[in-house]
């Protein structure tokens, strides 16, 4: 078995959540920031 | 084997975006330019109605003073704000509306910029944070002018108020004038007083107050964020001017064992020699590698062991095909390299093993001098000097320059530090014992040189570098190659750290020096060069242009000044070095996204295999030219 190498494949499911969560939650940050700027209120 | 993760681009992208557009914005807050004038509508207001309309402000010392005051003659006014202000003096914005004035937008940096959209939903994200509400009412109409900004005289400025017998009066509060002309007008008889307009708050939205915290916060807290930025450009800067010293001290170390080698030169050793050639679809250049082998000049036996793993393009057949004396050719079912590479270290029959890979040419001389090292019974392994035999191209210019100046100069650094971390596959040879010491190679990293070496070493083995057996490889063409070949690398070689962490606790100069050193310039370096870009984008595009301009160019002469000393040092030409400055731009942000992309491949834990190279076969800056097998 490779180092690093996940074995069970939980870890990398971990890592795909946070990875998901992360990258979803920053669009809608610049979505709304973004939006609601532009819109010129 | 699973695909390789990429939702973290999105993120990197994204978190860049918003880190830049948090300190532009600090920047852009930062300066309060001139107030711009308008043509303004008229308002009707009935005759002896006065609307005092006070621009500039919220101010913290005398916006209170005027709400006193307005307060004790009973008199509600209109304040234009400015966005930043409200920002700055949050609490004088709440008393102003708390106590019943009305609030319009004047702008976000200065009087009247409200005509750019983007500052009045600046503005109105300010007023959003801090009111929880934003107003319809932006830009004043036709004012007549108090002339507070051009008098001091009471009288006078009362006059000039009152001279159209009415109107919307143009004050400020950002001065104590405003406060006194207030309580002189309260007491000019016949006159009543109004807002500008009925207009009151409308509430925000969640979205409008969410964006009004975030660029509040990025208005009072980018200053701490670019000092953030700056402290890992500090350590940047810090890991590069250390390298430089550490060439310096290489070069004095390199002058001093040159001096004493020409005093006393050592004996010339010739050894026996068994050369291991692991091979997986190598057949464009098998036969090159093969020959270049068995012309060797070595005044010893030399054996050549070619151990074919499973290719499926008759890697095998065309090394047998040349007939050559002494060498040999082991078939085997594919079972990756660090396996054959175990098969002919078992095949070998002498003491003194040379590694290589099956698209690497040798010089008739290679196998003499690196073997050369091992006269010295410390010495369990020996790195050659790899040199790119395609420079045809920016890309194989860059990865030449790279090999010099990066991987070479590292490498002799470290050899003057005893540490190592690499003999390459393309050129490097150990002792028998040596490998036996440490179980023959690991298949538990992709980076199996990296992992044999630091075993080697852990093992008690010194590692030598010589700089004059030189190996000629053919260096990826394309940018997908070059990303695949060094994500391998990159992430092997944080695998190989990893195995070999323990290091750190023991005594040998692996844990002291070779992993702090591949720590600090393997993996920190690339990671803060992406924040080392956006500074200086960030210096040409929002702050002091010419002095990032000047930074710039002195690192970047640094840096080309130091590759050009790496180029002397291996005795090459300096003409490629006019590609160097180029690599600024497309080759360093490639390389810092392999480390990115290598780290999250570990922290994902996901299974990456080989990814070989497609080969071309056209070494054609190796000695004697094209080198084209077909």
């Amino acid at each position: 078995m490779q180092v690093f190498v996940d074995a069970n494949g939980g870890r990398r499911v971990i890592a795909r959540l946070v990875s998901l969560t992360v990258a979803s939650g920053l669009m809608v940050f610049a979505a709304v920031v973004g939006g609601t700027l532009l819109e010129v209120w | 084997m699973r695909r390789a993760p990429r939702l973290h681009w999105i993120s990197i992208l994204l978190g860049l975006l918003v880190l830049m557009s948090v300190v532009s914005f600090h920047a852009y807050t930062a300066i309060r330019p001139e107030s711009v004038q308008h043509a303004r509508e008229h308002r009707e207001l009935p005759e002896r109605t006065l609307a005092l309309a006070f621009h500039g402000g919220p101010d913290p010392k005398w916006t209170p003073r005027l709400l006193d005051v307005l307060r004790e003659v009973d008199v509600k006014a209109t304040f234009f704000v400015i966005g930043t202000q409200v920002t700055r003096n949050p609490e004088v914005t709440r008393r102003i509306a708390d106590e019943g004035h009305q609030i319009a937008i004047d702008g976000f940096r200065a009087e009247g910029d409200h005509g750019n959209p983007l500052n009045l939903a600046f503005a109105q994200a300010a007023l959003a944070d801090v009111l929880g509400a934003h107003t319809p009412l932006v830009g004043a109409p036709a004012e007549v002018d108090s002339g507070d900004r051009d008098h001091q005289d009471i009288g006078t400025l009362v006059r000039m108020s009152l001279r159209h017998g009415g109107g919307v009066v143009r004050l400020h509060d950002d001065g104590s004038i405003g406060a006194d002309i207030t309580r002189e007008l309260a007491k000019a008889p016949g006159y009543r007083f109004v807002t500008v307009t009925e207009d009151r708050l409308v509430e925000a939205t969640a979205t409008e107050r969410f964006t009004g915290a975030v660029t509040t916060w990025s208005q009072r807290n980018g200053g701490i964020v670019l000092m953030l930025l700056g402290t890992a450009i500090a350590i940047a800067a810090l890991l590069g001017i250390l390298r430089t010293l550490m060439q310096l001290g290489l070069a004095h170390t390199d002058r001093r064992l040159r001096r004493e080698s020409e005093q006393s030169p050592p004996p010339w050793i010739t050894p026996p020699v068994s050369v291991i050639i692991p091979a997986y679809n190598e057949a464009v250049n098998i036969a090159a590698t093969v020959r270049s082998i068995a012309a060797n000049n070595h005044c010893a036996d030399v054996e050549v062991i070619v151990v074919d793993d499973g290719s499926t393009d008759g890697t095998g057949d065309r090394a047998e095909e040349l007939g050559l004396p002494g060498v040999t050719v082991i078939r085997q079912a594919n079972q990756g390299k660090p396996a054959a590479l175990n098969t002919g270290i078992r095949k070998a029959k002498h003491d003194v093993l040379v590694l290589l890979d099956g698209d690497t040419i040798f010089e008739p001389d290679t196998i003499g001098e690196l073997v050369q090292p091992f006269a010295d019974a410390q010495i369990g392994a020996v790195s050659g000097n790899a040199k790119v035999g395609n420079r045809q191209g920016l890309l194989g210019r860059w990865q030449h320059l790279e090999y010099c100046a990066g991987s070479n100069l590292d490498r002799q650094i470290l050899h003057a530090l005893r540490c190592i971390p690499t003999v390459p596959g393309a050129i490097g040879a150990f002792r028998k014992a040596a490998l036996t010491d440490v179980g023959g190679v690991s298949e538990h990293t992709l980076a199996e040189d990296t992992d044999l070496t630091m075993a080697v070493t852990r093992a008690g083995w010194r590692v030598a570098y010589r700089q004059q057996a030189k190996a000629w490889t053919e260096a990826p063409s394309t940018i997908r190659g070059l990303f695949q070949q060094r994500y391998r690398w990159s992430y092997g070689t944080f695998q190989a750290m990893w195995k070999h962490r323990g290091a750190l606790l023991e005594n040998g100069p692996m844990g002291r020096f070779g992993l702090i050193y591949l720590f600090a310039f393997h993996l920190l370096l690339p990671l803060l060069a992406p924040v080392m870009d956006l500074y200086v984008m960030y210096g040409f595009l929002v702050a002091d242009a010419p002095l990032a301009a000047i930074v710039w160019t002195v690192f970047l002469l640094i840096q080309t000044a130091s590759a050009g000393y790496a180029l002397r040092l291996d005795g090459e030409s300096l003409k490629p070095l006019w590609a160097y400055p180029l690599q600024q731009i497309v080759y360093r942000q490639l390389m810092y996204a392999v480390v990115i992309q290598s780290l999250i491949t570990a922290l994902h834990g996901t299974q990456l295999r080989w990814m070989s190279v497609r080969r071309t076969g056209l070494l054609t800056d190796a000695p004697g030219g094209t080198v084209h097998v077909t």
